[in-house]
C-alpha cells in the first residue's frame, strides 16, 4: 500500500481551499479555517480522516524507558524457579547473543505472582496497585523488538525504524487527526527527568511538518520552552502584540495577500493564548486532596510523587483534548528499568515510582468516562531474560516481553500472545512493534496503510511496509 | 487481479504410491492451506518473499531465498528449517510456531521426496519480471538533455535571457501574463538573502537607490557573488544534502572527528567556484584524484577533504551485530550518494528491485563494493609540504646516523617464524600507509638502522615498520590489507612509545574506541600500550577477549600514530612465537659520539616541524565486490556483484575495477557531458533555492516517485548551458537572478485574477509572479544578529557550541555555549545530532540523518512563541536598541530601523502605528522617550514583524 501516490498533505490554507475544492465539503472546510488545529491546518490527510469510527480519541503512552522484566512482573513463569541456579544454556539450548554477553544461571522471580481479576490476569507483588484493575487490561505477552540495544530499540518503538530520522507515533497521530485543542500541541511529552537513549529524536516529527514533532513538557517554572512572556507586565506584551498585527495587517498588500502570512499572523494569536493555556494545564492546586492521594501525590518518595503529578496532567491534558500523550520515567536511582544488576532494588524503585500513580490514572480517567475515549498503552522498548546477567540482574530481551492496553477499544481481561516456559522467546502469536503501531492508529480510526507521507521517493508509513492490527484484543 | 495460467504437469506424478498421497492430503496440505498460503500462494494479498508453496514445482523454484525444499533432504530444506524455528532470522509461521507433530510430519514428507498430486496449477501474474530497460526507456530522466530550440514568445520586450524566454512562453501559452518587477528595495533583500543569507546594510541599499541605470542591478550580483558570505550561505544548502554533523548521535552522541573542516571546504569550494564536475569527484573520490586541488592560503589537499562527507552518518556504540551495523551505514552513504548527485532513491533497491525506477537490487550491490572497499580514516594533511621538507632533512640524518653503527657488535637477530604479517621481504601487498611517519618500506632485512625516535635504544633490526625512524613527531597510519579472522585471538610483535594506538577494525566498525562494549580487546589505546619499562621494546601485545566473536568476519589492522611517539612493528601472528629480535645495546664509543650529535641535530630539526592538519576522509581498502543481500539480509547471500555504476547509467559497461574501490572510476562516470542526471539534478537545486520551488519540485528524486519537470526544456537548457559553461555555479545563478523571471513581484499582474489563478496554475508553477518564501531557520537567526550589530564577521573554524536550554537533557550532553552563540552564524553552531539547535529546529532545520534537499516549511504558533519569548531574540533587541539610540530623533531612529531590518521607508501609517506603540509603552514603564526598555521593546516588535522573516 506504500506504494500508491498521495497528494502530500497541504499546507497552507490557501492549498487547503484548493484541495478542499476536490475533497472535502464546503461545511466541514469552513470549520477547519475558523476552528484552527494548533500549528497550521494540516490535520488533514486527503480530507478522508478517520479511515472508519474511531474508539478511542487520545493515547497516553506510559513509556517504561530501559525494559522492564517481563517475567518479574506480568508474564508469570513458574519453571524458572523450577531451574533456579541452573547453566542457562543447559537447560533452555541455543540463547542469542545479548547485548553484555554476561550470561549467569537461570533466574526465578524474586517475587510473588497471583491472580486478580475476574480474568485471572497473573501479577506479581511489584504491581499492587495496578494489579486491582486487572480486568481493564488487555495484556499482549507475545511482543518481541528488532534490536537488543536501547537506543535503536527505542528509535524502533517510537517511530517504526531502529534508525534516527523517523517520525514519532504521536507525530504519525497529530499529522492524521491534528489537534482538538487549538491552545496546546497535539503530542505532548510529559518528561519525568529521564530522557530516553537516542535523545528528542524519539519524539521527533522528522520529516512530517514540524507542528507535529513532540512538545517536552516539564515540571517547574517553565514548563515548555519559550512559554514564558518575558515582559514585566502583561500589558506590555498586549500593547506588542496589538501593535505588531496592526503593522503586519498594514503590510499585506505588499505580499499579494499571501495565505502565508495570513497564517502566521494568526499564529500569533494562538501563541498568545497557550501562555495562558499550558500554565493552567500545569496548574494541578485546583484539585481535591481526594484526587491527589489518588496518584500518589501525598507519596513519601518522590519517584511517586513526580509520576503521580504526570499521571494527573495527562489526564488534564485528555481533558482539553491533546491527542498523544506520552510519559517518560522518573529518576529514581539507578538507570532506568535497565537493571544489568541489582534487579531487586532497581525494580522495586521503578515499580513504587509508577504503579500508584498509573492505577489512580486509570481509576480517574474511569470515573471521569475519560478511559472509553482513552488507550493507555504500557511499554518498554523491549524485556529481559530470563537467566541472570552477572549475579543478580537481567539483560535485554527483545524474543519476548509483555505490554498492556486498556481503554478506548481495548477488551479489558484479555491476555493475546505467549512466551516459552521460560518467558524467554515469544512463541504464539508473536507480536511486533508494527503491530502495535497498527493496532493504535485504528484505535484512532486510521488505517495505517492508508496513512502516509511522500518522502524520498517513498510513501512513508509509521508501519513501513508492516503491521496487522491486533484484532483479538479490541472490544 | 490474478492471471491464471494453466499448465499440465509432466514426469514423476505417477511415481507416488496412493499412501504417499494420502499421507500429502492429510497431514500436509492442510497445514499449509492453513498455515502457509495467507501469503505465500496465488489467493495470498500480498505474496511475501516472492515465494509461492502452492504447487511442488514453485516449492522447488522457490522465491528470495532460494528453493523451499530439497526432496529427500529434509535437514537441508529451507522450509524445515524455517518451522523448526532454528534460524532466529527466519522463523515460519511468523506468529506462531507449528506444534511438534505438523513439523514431524513436515520431516517425513521432504524426506519422502516430497508427495503431491497431479493437479492444476495457477502461475501468479505477480510473478512478472523486473524491465529495467523498460522502466529506463519509459521515463524522461534517464534519457540525456537536448538542446531544445529557444521557444517563440510574443512579448519580446520582457525578456532578458534564455530563462526568460522559456518561462515566458509556457505563461503565453497558459494565457498567463507575468507581473511587474518587484520593487527595488524588495529585490534587493530578496537576492542578498539568496546568495549570502543575510540582510543588505542599508548602505547597500541607499547606494543601490542611488543607482538608477540597469547596470545597478549586475553590480549588486556581482557583488555579491565575490562576497565570502556566498560560500557560506551555499555551503548550508550543501550540508542538508550530505547530512552534515558534528557527532554520531545513538545512545552517547560522540563526536565526529573533524567534521568542521568539511563545513569550512565547502564554503572555500563555494567561495572559488570549483567547477561542479570537480566538486562531485572530490566528494566521490577526491582522495583518489591524480592531481589534487591545493588550497593556496593553506597549502593543504583540498580534495581529499570532500571524502569526509561520506562518512557523517549516524554510528552506534556496541551493535549485536557488527555487519549488519555496517550495511545499515553502507546503506545510509549510498541513499546520501544517489539522492544528492543523481535524484536517485537507489536504497529503495536495498531488499528489492526498486517499486518504480530502472534500478535492479544488484546495482544497490554493485555501489556497495565500492564502500565496502573503502576505509574510513583520518589523513594528517602535510600544510605547504613544510613537513615533507623537514622530513627529507630527517631521512638524511637517519641515513647518515644509520652509517655511523658499528656493524660488528651490533647485528641483528632473526628467527623466522609462522606469522600472518612480516616485514621481512619488504611491505606486503595490500598494506597502505598514511601521513609522514611510517616510512615507505620496513627496515632492510639482516640489517641494523638507526630509530631517531628513540634517542636512548635507536638500533632497530630488519624487518620492522617503524613510525619513529625519523623522531617520534611525525603522524602516520599503516593499515593492513582486509583479511578474515581465522582464531579467536591476534598477536603482535612490536614497540610502542607516546600517544600511539592499534585497532582491529571489524566488519568497517570504527566506534570500539569510544566505547568498548562488545569490543574489547580489539583497541590498544596509548594506555595499554605503555612500556612499564623506561625504553620501549618490542614484546607480544594480544588482541583478544571479544574479538572471538568475530572469526569469520573481514577485519584489518590499524596502527595509528598520533604524532607523539612511534610505533615500531615487526610481526604479526595468531599465535605468539619465540621471537627473539635485534638485542638494543646501548651506545659506546666513538660511534655514540658521533650519534648523539646526529641525535640532537634531529631533535632540533623535529621540533622545527609543524603539526599537520587532520581531516575525517575516505582512503582505499582492499577490493572487494559485495554480494546480494537476499531481501536485504546480510545472513542471506546471493550472487556477487562488480563494483559499477547503475545498470541503467551504463554502469554495466564500465571497465571493471581493478587496483583500489574503483571509487574514481565511478566518480569520473557522473560527470560526463552527456550524463542525464548530475547537471540536470544540480541546476535544478540551485532553481530551487533561488525560486522556491524546483523546476522538478522533488528535488532529490528525479524518479517515477517524484514529480514532473514544470519546464522540461528548460532544465535541459539549463543543465547543457551549465557544462557548456564550465560547471560554473556562480554563472549559473548570476543568470537565474538577474533574469527577469527573478525580478517578478510577488503581486500578480492585475489581469490575472484569482479565478484564472485557481484555475490554470494554483500553486504559481509557471511562475507568474515571484513566490513570497519565508527565510531558512539560519537566515531568521542570521538576520536578528545581522540587524543587531552582533554579527561575528569570522569565516570558519570549530563550531561555537549550542547554547543548551533546560529541555535539552539526555547522555552525551555536551557543554553550552552563548546565548547567542558569540554573534556567529548558524552554519557554525555545533550540529551535535542529540543538541540541535531549538531554535533552528523551531524554522524547519532538518535532522541530519539522510539527503534533504527541500525543507518543509512549516507555519507554526511554536515560532511565534519563540520569536515573542526566546531570550536570545530579546537580548539582541536590546543591542539594537542600543545602536538607534545613537540616533537623537526618534522619528529618524524608526527611519533607519526600517532601512536596515526591511530595506525600505516606513509608510506615514506605520510611522503613525509605531509612535503610538511608543507612547503606549512609555506610560506602560512610566519611562521618557529615549528610555532603553521602550526601544527595546520596539526592535522586538520589530523583529516579530512577518517581513523580517518573509521575502518578497
Amino acid at each position: 500500500m506504500h506504494c500508491r501516490r498521495y497528494a502530500p498533505a497541504p499546507v497552507t490554507r490557501r492549498q487547503i481551499l484548493q484541495q478542499g475544492a476536490h475533497g472535502i465539503g464546503a461545511v466541514a472546510l469552513a470549520s477547519l479555517l475558523n476552528d484552527r488545529s494548533f500549528g497550521a491546518s494540516t490535520s488533514i490527510l486527503n480530507g478522508k480522516l478517520p479511515h472508519h469510527a474511531p474508539r478511542a480519541k487520545n493515547i497516553i503512552f506510559l513509556y517504561m524507558d530501559g525494559g522492564p522484566s517481563h517475567v518479574d512482573t506480568f508474564d508469570y513463569k513458574p519453571t524458572l524457579a523450577k531451574y533456579n541456579g541452573q547453566n542457562a544454556s543447559q537447560v533452555m539450548g541455543k540463547l542469542e547473543p545479548t547485548q553484555f554477553d554476561n550470561v549467569g544461571t537461570i533466574m526465578g522471580s524474586p517475587w510473588d505472582f497471583k491472580q486478580y481479576g475476574e480474568c485471572g490476569h497473573w501479577v506479581s507483588s511489584l504491581f499492587p496497585h495496578v494489579a486491582k484493575h486487572a480486568d481493564k487490561l488487555a495484556m499482549v505477552k507475545s511482543c518481541t523488538s528488532q534490536f537488543s540495544e536501547h537506543t535503536f530499540a527505542n528509535y524502533f518503538l517510537h517511530t517504526g525504524s531502529g534508525l534516527q530520522g523517523r517520525p514519532s507515533m504521536g507525530a504519525w497521530v497529530g499529522y492524521g487527526l491534528g489537534s482538538a485543542n487549538q491552545n496546546l500541541p497535539g503530542f505532548v511529552v510529559m518528561n519525568g527527568g529521564m530522557i530516553p537513549p537516542g535523545g528528542l529524536d524519539n519524539f521527533s516529527s522528522s520529516f512530517l511538518p514540524a507542528t507535529y514533532q513532540g512538545s517536552i513538557f516539564k515540571a517547574g517554572k517553565e514548563p515548555l520552552a519559550n512559554i514564558l512572556p518575558q515582559e514585566k507586565k502583561s500589558a506590555l506584551q498586549r500593547n506588542k502584540l496589538d501593535a505588531l498585527k496592526s503593522l503586519d495587517e498594514l503590510a499585506l498588500g505588499n505580499y499579494g495577500h499571501e495565505s502565508a502570512i495570513e497564517s502566521a499572523i494568526a499564529n500569533y494569536e494562538t501563541a498568545y493564548r497557550m501562555q495562558t493555556a499550558v500554565p493552567d494545564l500545569m496548574a494541578i492546586d485546583g484539585e481535591s486532596e481526594a484526587t491527589k492521594k489518588l496518584y500518589g501525590l501525598d507519596s513519601n518518595f518522590t519517584g511517586t510523587q513526580t509520576f503521580g503529578r504526570q499521571c494527573l496532567i495527562a489526564r488534564r491534558l485528555v481533558e482539553r483534548g491533546v491527542r498523544f500523550i506520552e510519559l517518560t520515567c522518573p529518576k529514581v536511582g539507578g538507570d532506568r528499568w535497565d537493571q544489568h544488576d541489582k534487579l531487586r532494588e532497581g525494580h522495586e524503585n521503578n515499580c513504587r515510582a509508577v504503579d500508584q500513580p498509573i492505577a489512580g490514572l486509570l481509576e480517574d480517567l474511569q470515573k471521569r468516562g475519560l478511559l472509553e475515549d482513552t488507550l493507555v498503552v504500557w511499554a518498554g522498548e523491549f524485556g529481559r531474560t530470563p537467566f541472570a546477567q552477572g549475579k543478580d540482574g537481567r539483560d535485554h530481551n527483545p524474543f519476548g516481553f509483555t505490554m498492556w492496553l486498556a481503554g478506548g477499544g481495548v477488551k479489558g481481561g484479555t491476555s493475546y500472545g505467549e512466551t516459552d516456559e521460560f518467558g524467554y522467546k515469544a512463541v504464539q502469536n508473536r507480536i511486533e512493534m508494527h503491530d502495535l503501531h497498527a493496532t493504535m492508529l485504528h484505535l484512532l480510526g486510521i488505517d495505517h496503510e492508508q496513512s502516509t507521507f511522500r518522502f524520498g521517493g517513498r510513501d512513508m508509513r509509521l508501519t513501513d511496509v508492516h503491521g496487522h492490527v491486533i484484532h483479538e484484543i479490541l472490544a | 487481479m490474478y492471471r491464471y495460467a494453466y499448465i499440465s504437469l509432466l514426469g514423476i506424478i505417477a511415481a507416488w504410491s496412493q499412501p504417499e498421497l494420502e499421507f500429502f492430503e492429510k497431514e500436509i496440505r492442510p497445514v499449509l492451506v492453513q498455515s502457509c498460503y495467507e501469503c505465500h500462494s496465488v489467493e495470498a494479498k500480498k505474496v511475501k518473499a516472492s515465494l509461492w508453496l502452492d504447487s511442488r514445482t514453485a516449492m522447488l523454484e522457490g522465491g528470495d531465498t532460494g528453493p523451499a525444499i530439497v526432496p529427500g533432504d529434509p535437514d537441508a530444506s529451507l522450509l524445515i528449517e524455517t518451522v523448526r524455528y532454528d534460524n532466529v532470522d527466519l522463523e515460519m509461521p511468523p506468529k506462531t510456531k507449528l506444534p511438534a507433530h505438523q513439523i514431524e510430519a513436515l520431516e517425513k514428507w521432504v524426506a519422502m521426496g516430497a508427495p503431491w498430486p497431479e493437479e492444476e496449477q495457477s502461475t501468479d501474474s505477480r510473478k512478472e519480471k523486473f524491465d529495467l530497460e523498460k522502466r529506463k526507456n519509459e521515463h524522461w530522466c534517464w534519457q540525456s538533455p537536448i538542446s531544445h530550440p529557444f521557444p517563440s514568445v510574443s512579448d519580446e520586450t520582457w525578456t532578458h535571457n534564455p530563462v526568460d524566454q522559456f518561462i515566458l512562453a509556457k505563461l503565453e501559452q497558459a494565457n498567463l501574463k507575468p507581473t511587474a518587477e518587484a520593487k527595488k528595495g524588495d529585490w534587493l533583500r530578496r537576492v542578498t538573502f539568496d546568495l549570502t543569507g543575510l540582510p543588505p546594510t542599508p548602505k547597500e541599499v541607499t547606494n543601490f537607490f542611488e543607482d538608477e541605470t540597469e547596470h545597478a542591478y549586475q553590480k549588486v550580483v556581482d557583488r555579491l557573488l565575490t562576497s565570502s558570505r556566498f560560500g557560506e550561505r551555499w555551503a548550508r544548502h550543501w550540508m542538508d544534502l550530505m547530512r552534515y554533523a558534528e557527532s554520531y548521535g545513538h545512545e552517547f552522541d560522540y563526536s565526529i572527528p573533524h567534521a568542521w573542516r568539511y563545513r569550512d571546504y565547502l564554503i572555500r569550494a563555494f567561495n572559488n567556484d570549483v567547477p561542479y564536475h570537480q566538486f562531485v569527484k572530490e566528494h566521490v573520490a577526491g582522495d583518489l584524484l591524480p592531481s589534487p586541488r591545493i588550497d593556496a592560503d593553506s597549502g593543504l589537499n583540498e580534495s581529499v577533504i570532500a571524502t569526509g562527507s561520506w562518512l557523517l552518518g549516524e554510528a552506534t556504540h556496541g551493535p549485536t551485530d557488527v555487519r549488519a551495523d555496517e550495511v545499515l551505514r553502507i546503506d545510509n552513504q549510498i541513499d546520501v550518494f544517489s539522492k544528492s548527485f543523481l535524484g536517485l532513491t537507489v536504497s529503495c533497491a536495498r531488499c528489492h528491485d526498486h517499486k518504480f525506477d530502472a534500478i535492479s537490487t544488484k546495482d544497490f550491490y554493485a555501489l556497495a563494493g565500492y564502500l565496502q572497499s573503502s576505509r574510513r580514516v583520518v589523513r594528517n594533511l602535510d600544510p605547504h609540504e613544510k613537513i615533507s621538507q623537514g622530513m627529507a632533512k630527517l631521512q638524511s640524518l637517519q641515513r647518515q646516523a644509520s652509517a655511523e653503527i658499528d656493524k660488528t657488535t651490533i647485528s641483528p637477530v632473526q628467527t623466522p617464524t609462522q606469522s600472518l604479517f612480516s616485514f621481512d621481504s619488504g611491505l606486503p601487498d595490500g598494506w597502505t600507509r598514511e601521513g609522514q611517519a611510517f616510512p615507505s618500506k620496513p627496515t632492510a632485512a639482516n640489517s641494523v638502522s638507526v630509530a631517531l625516535g628513540s634517542p636512548k635504544q635507536p638500533f632497530v633490526g630488519g624487518g620492522v615498520m617503524h613510525s619513529g625512524l625519523f623522531g617520534n613527531k611525525l603522524s602516520g597510519a599503516l593499515r593492513s590489507p582486509t583479511f578474515t579472522l581465522e582464531e579467536p585471538e591476534l598477536y603482535l610483535h612490536l614497540a610502542a612509545k607516546g600517544n600511539v594506538s592499534v585497532n582491529i577494525v571489524i566488519d568497517g566498525y570504527f566506534m570500539s574506541p569510544y566505547h568498548n562494549l562488545l569490543f574489547k580487546g580489539t583497541h590498544l589505546n596509548p594506555k595499554a600500550l605503555k612500556q612499564k619499562n623506561a625504553h620501549p621494546e618490542f614484546q607480544w601485545y594480544k588482541l583478544g577477549k571479544d574479538l572471538k566473536k568475530y572469526q569469520g568476519h573481514r577485519v584489518y589492522l590499524e596502527f595509528l600514530d598520533h604524532g607523539d611517539g612511534f610505533l615500531a612493528i615487526d610481526e604479526i601472528a595468531y599465535r605468539k612465537s619465540d621471537q627473539s629480535h635485534l638485542n638494543q645495546l646501548p651506545l659506546d664509543g666513538e660511534a655514540n659520539l658521533a650519534l648523539s650529535q646526529i641525535l640532537t641535530e634531529a631533535k632540533a630539526v623535529e621540533k622545527a616541524l609543524p603539526d599537520p592538519v587532520r581531516v575525517l576522509a575516505m582512503e582505499d581498502g582492499t577490493p572487494e565486490n559485495d554480494l546480494v543481500h537476499i531481501r536485504g539480509s546480510h545472513k542471506s547471500l546471493g550472487d556477487e556483484v562488480a563494483r559499477r555504476n547503475l545498470t541503467a547509467l551504463g554502469g554495466e559497461q564500465m571497465p571493471q575495477a581493478s587496483a583500489g574501490s574503483g571509487r574514481l572510476q565511478l566518480a569520473e562516470s557522473l560527470v560526463t557531458a552527456e550524463h542525464p542526471l548530475t547537471a540536470r539534478v544540480y541546476v535544478n537545486r540551485v532553481w530551487h533555492h533561488l525560486f522556491g520551488v524546483g523546476i522538478v519540485s522533488s528535488v532529490d528524486d528525479f524518479g517515477v516517485m517524484g514529480e514532473e519537470p514544470s519546464h522540461p526544456e528548460l532544465l535541459d537548457w539549463l543543465a547543457l548551458d551549465f557544462v557548456a559553461q564550465g560547471w560554473s555555479t556562480k554563472k549559473l545563478i548570476r543568470q537565474l537572478v538577474l533574469s527577469k523571471t527573478y525580478r517578478q513581484s510577488c503581486i500578480p499582474n492585475p489581469e490575472i485574477t484569482e479565478e484564472i489563478v485557481a484555475q490554470i496554475d494554483p500553486d504559481n508553477r509557471l511562475l507568474y509572479k515571484a513566490r513570497v518564501r519565508r527565510l531558512q531557520a539560519e537566515a531568521v537567526r542570521d538576520n536578528i544578529l545581522a540587524i543587531s550589530g552582533s554579527l561575528n564577521q569570522q569565516i570558519g573554524g570549530p563550531s561555537t557550541p549550542v547554547h543548551l536550554t533546560s529541555f535539552m537533557e539526555g547522555r552525551g550532553k555536551p557543554k553550552s555555549g552563548p546565548l547567542n552563540g558569540d554573534g556567529r552564524r548558524s552554519l557554525y553552531l555545533a550540529v551535535k545530532r542529540n543538541f540541535l539547535p531549538p531554535f533552528e529546529a523551531a524554522f524547519d532545520r532538518p535532522i541530519p540523518f539522510t539527503t534533504m534537499g527541500r525543507r518543509s516549511l512549516s507555519n507554526v504558533p511554536a515560532q511565534s512563541l519563540t520569536l515573542m519569548n526566546d531570550p536570545f531574540v530579546i537580548q539582541e533587541a536590546k543591542r539594537w536598541a542600543h545602536v538607534l539610540l545613537k540616533n537623537p530623533e526618534p522619528r529618524a531612529r524608526i527611519q533607519q530601523a526600517f532601512l536596515t531590518a526591511f530595506a525600505r521607508e516606513p509608510q506615514e501609517a506605520e510611522y503613525e502605528a509605531l509612535q503610538q506603540f511608543l507612547s503606549t509603552q512609555q506610560t506602560n514603564y512610566q519611562a521618557g522617550p529615549n528610555d532603553e526598555r521602550v526601544w527595546t521593546d520596539f526592535c522586538h516588535l520589530l523583529f516579530n514583524k512577518k517581513e523580517s522573516i518573509y521575502l518578497r
